[in-house]
C-alpha cells in the first residue's frame, strides 16, 4: 500500500481533458470513412437489413462491379491525363515566367508581378473564359479543358518568392562558363527549386484533380468526363444501391489518399506560405 | 538588369521569349477574362456559338436586384450566402483554433490526429460530399442512428430548406477544418517557447497564458485565417451541388450563378444560358466579398497594430 502511495503521480486533468477533445474529433472524422469502408464490403441486402450493421463476410463484388458499371477505366484515363498534362504545362510555363521576373532580368518584372497579385482581386473570369472558349471553338474539347488549368497565381508567387534564395552568383558565374540561358534554368535553376516545384505541382495537380464545376460546364461528351464528373453521374444511376457506390467512392479515394501521404509535407509547406509572416 | 551574362551578355532575348508563352496563357485564360466579366454583365450574351451580344446597360442589375419574385429570390439567396459565411466562418475558425492548440501540445500520438484532421481536405468537394451523404444516409445509417437514440430525429438533406441548409454547414467546416488547423500550427510553432516559460515561472495559468502569450502572437495566423474563411466561404457552393443539388430555400449566390449562366442542369448548350445576367450575379458577388474583406482587413491591421505596435 505505502509503496504504491509513493509512486502515484498526481493526474493530469489537462492531458486526460486534451486527449477526450482529440479523441472527439477523431471519432468525426474517422466515422465517415469507417462507415464507407464498412459499406463497400457488404451486400445490398445486408445494407438494407441494417446499414450500420458491422461487415461479417467482406466481400469485394462491390469494387468489381464498380469499376467495371462506372466506366471507371475511361474516367480515370481521362483524369490522368488531364492532370499530368496541364500541371506539366504549367509547371514548365511558370518556372520560365518566375525565373527572369524573380531576378529582375526583363523589362517590366515588377508590372507582371503585380498583374499576377491583382488577379486575386479582380471578379471571376467565368463567364467571359466560357464564351472565349466558345468563340475558339474549344468547347466540349479536351484541349480546351486542359487549357482553363494552366495558370495559377499563387503557385507563381511561390516560385518567384523562392527563386530569390537562390544566390544571384550563380547565374553569373555559369554564365561565364558558357551556359546558356535555356540550359541554365532546365539544368541548373530547375534542381536546386525542386521543392517549391513539388509544392505547386501537388497542390496544382490536386486541385485538377478534384474539380467537378468546369467538367460539368466544358464537357458534354461523356466519353471526356472526368473521374469528378463520372462519379456525380455513377450516383444518379446508383444512388440507392451504396454498397456499390461506396466502392466507387473508395476508388477514386485512393489515389488521393496515396499523394497525400507521400507529398504531405509539401501540401503543407504550400497551404502555410506567407501565412504567418503577417 | 543586374548581373545578365547569358550568351556573353549578348541573349537578352532568351527570358522574353521562353516567358511568352506562361504570360500568354495568363493573360488569355484569367486576366482578360477577369477584367471583361464587367463588360458582360452590361450584355445579354448567350451560351449559343455565333448569336449576337447586345448591349443592355444596366438591365441585367435591375433585373437581378428589382424585379419581382426572381429579385426576391435572387435576394434571399444573398442573405443566405451571409449566413453560410458568417456560421462557417466562426465555427470554423473556433474549432480550428481548439485543435490547433491541442495538436500542439507535447502528447504522444498528435502527428496522428492532425493527419486525420487535415485529410479531407485534399479529398475535394465530390468525395467530401459522398461520404456526408452516406453518413447521413436517412434510413438507420450511422448519425440517423444516434439522433434516434438521443430522441431526435432528422431528413438530413431531403428534410425541410433550413435542415438541409444547416447539414452543408456542417459538411463544409467538417471539409475544411484542416486547413485552418495547419495554419494555426504554422503560427503556434513560431512561438518562442522561452515565452511559456517565463509565463509559467510568473505562476500563470493556462487560460491566462493562452490569453496574454499565445493569442496576441499567433495574430498574423489569425488574420490569414479569418480571411481566407470569409472569403472562401462566400464563394463556396461544391457541396451544395453534391449533397442537394439546386433546390428552392438552399441556393447560395455562387450556385445561382453557376444555374442561371449554364442551365442547373447538365446537358448540351441552350438557350437558357444567360450568361449576361450570371456576369451581373457574379458582380454583385464579387462586390460582397469586397466589402467584407476589406472591412475585415481594415479591423484586422487597426487590431494588429494596436498589439503589436
Amino acid at each position: 500500500m505505502n509503496v504504491d502511495m509513493k509512486i502515484r503521480r498526481p493526474i493530469k486533468w489537462g492531458k486526460i481533458l486534451s486527449y477526450a477533445v482529440l479523441i472527439i474529433f477523431a471519432i468525426v472524422y474517422a466515422g465517415p470513412l469507417i462507415m464507407l469502408v464498412n459499406t463497400s464490403l457488404k451486400s445490398l441486402p445486408d445494407f438494407m437489413k441494417s446499414a450500420t450493421s458491422l461487415v461479417t463476410s467482406p466481400n469485394f463484388d462491390n469494387f468489381i462491379d464498380a469499376w467495371q458499371k462506372a466506366n471507371f477505366p475511361r474516367y480515370l484515363t481521362n483524369t490522368v491525363l488531364y492532370t499530368v498534362t496541364a500541371t506539366l504545362v504549367y509547371v514548365v510555363t511558370a518556372i520560365f515566367l518566375a525565373f527572369p521576373v524573380s531576378r529582375g532580368y526583363i523589362k517590366g518584372a515588377k508590372i507582371i508581378l503585380f498583374l499576377f497579385i491583382v488577379a486575386l482581386f479582380l471578379p471571376p473570369a467565368l463567364i467571359p473564359q466560357f464564351q472565349l472558349m466558345l468563340r475558339l471553338g474549344l468547347y466540349n474539347n479536351p484541349i480546351g479543358y486542359i487549357l482553363l488549368f494552366t495558370i495559377n497565381p499563387i503557385g507563381f508567387t511561390i516560385l518567384v518568392n523562392y527563386i530569390k534564395t537562390i544566390p544571384i552568383e550563380l547565374d553569373e558565374a555559369a554564365a561565364l562558363d558558357g551556359c546558356s540561358y535555356f540550359k541554365f534554368v532546365t539544368m541548373i535553376l530547375f534542381p536546386l527549386i525542386r521543392p517549391a516545384v513539388a509544392t505547386v505541382a501537388v497542390l496544382h495537380a490536386i486541385g485538377i484533380w478534384n474539380e467537378l464545376i468546369l467538367p460539368t460546364i466544358y464537357l458534354t461528351s461523356q466519353k471526356y468526363y472526368p473521374i469528378t464528373r463520372g462519379m456525380i453521374v455513377f450516383q444518379g444511376v446508383y444512388g440507392s444501391n451504396w454498397p456499390t457506390l461506396a466502392a466507387a467512392v473508395l476508388i477514386m479515394t485512393f489515389p488521393m489518399l496515396l499523394i497525400f501521404l507521400l507529398m504531405q509535407r509539401y501540401i503543407i509547406s504550400g497551404l502555410t506560405t506567407g501565412a504567418v509572416k503577417g | 538588369m543586374r548581373g545578365y551574362h547569358f550568351g556573353g551578355g549578348k541573349s537578352r532575348w532568351a527570358p522574353y521569349l521562353f516567358l511568352l508563352p506562361g504570360l500568354l496563357l495568363y493573360v488569355m485564360i484569367a486576366l482578360g477574362p477577369s477584367i471583361s466579366t464587367t463588360f458582360f454583365s452590361f450584355t445579354n450574351a448567350t451560351g449559343i456559338r455565333g448569336a449576337p451580344v447586345d448591349w443592355v446597360g444596366l438591365d441585367n442589375y435591375k433585373e437581378f436586384l428589382f424585379m419581382g419574385q426572381a429579385s426576391r429570390d435572387n435576394l434571399s439567396a444573398l442573405g443566405r450566402t451571409l449566413l453560410f459565411c458568417f456560421f462557417v466562418t466562426t465555427i470554423q475558425f473556433s474549432l480550428g483554433l481548439l485543435v490547433a492548440v491541442l495538436v500542439n501540445q507535447k502528447l504522444k500520438g498528435t502527428n496522428f490526429f492532425r493527419t486525420l484532421y487535415f485529410m479531407p481536405v485534399i479529398l475535394g468537394a465530390v468525395i467530401q460530399g459522398l461520404i456526408w451523404s452516406l453518413f447521413l444516409y436517412p434510413l438507420g445509417g450511422p448519425m440517423d442512428s444516434i439522433l434516434n437514440f438521443f430522441g431526435m430525429s432528422s431528413e438530413f438533406f431531403g428534410g425541410p430548406p433550413t435542415e438541409a441548409f444547416g447539414w452543408v454547414i456542417v459538411v463544409q467546416i467538417w471539409a475544411n477544418l484542416g486547413t485552418t488547423m495547419i495554419i494555426f500550427l504554422a503560427g503556434l510553432q513560431t512561438i518562442p517557447s522561452e515565452l511559456y516559460e517565463a509565463a509559467e515561472i510568473d505562476g500563470a495559468n493556462k487560460w491566462k497564458v493562452f490569453k496574454n502569450v499565445t493569442w496576441p502572437l499567433l495574430t498574423p495566423s489569425v488574420n490569414t485565417n479569418l480571411l481566407l474563411n470569409i472569403i472562401g466561404s462566400l464563394q463556396a457552393w461544391q457541396l451544395f451541388l453534391v449533397l442537394i443539388g439546386y433546390r428552392n430555400g438552399t441556393q447560395v449566390l455562387g450556385y445561382l450563378i453557376y444555374a442561371v449562366g449554364f442551365g442547373q442542369t447538365s446537358g448540351s448548350v441552350t438557350s437558357s444560358f444567360r450568361q449576361g445576367y450570371a456576369a451581373a450575379a457574379s458582380i454583385v458577388l464579387f462586390i460582397l466579398v469586397l466589402i467584407l474583406g476589406t472591412t475585415t482587413q481594415f479591423f484586422l491591421s487597426r487590431r494588429e497594430r494596436r498589439i503589436l505596435g
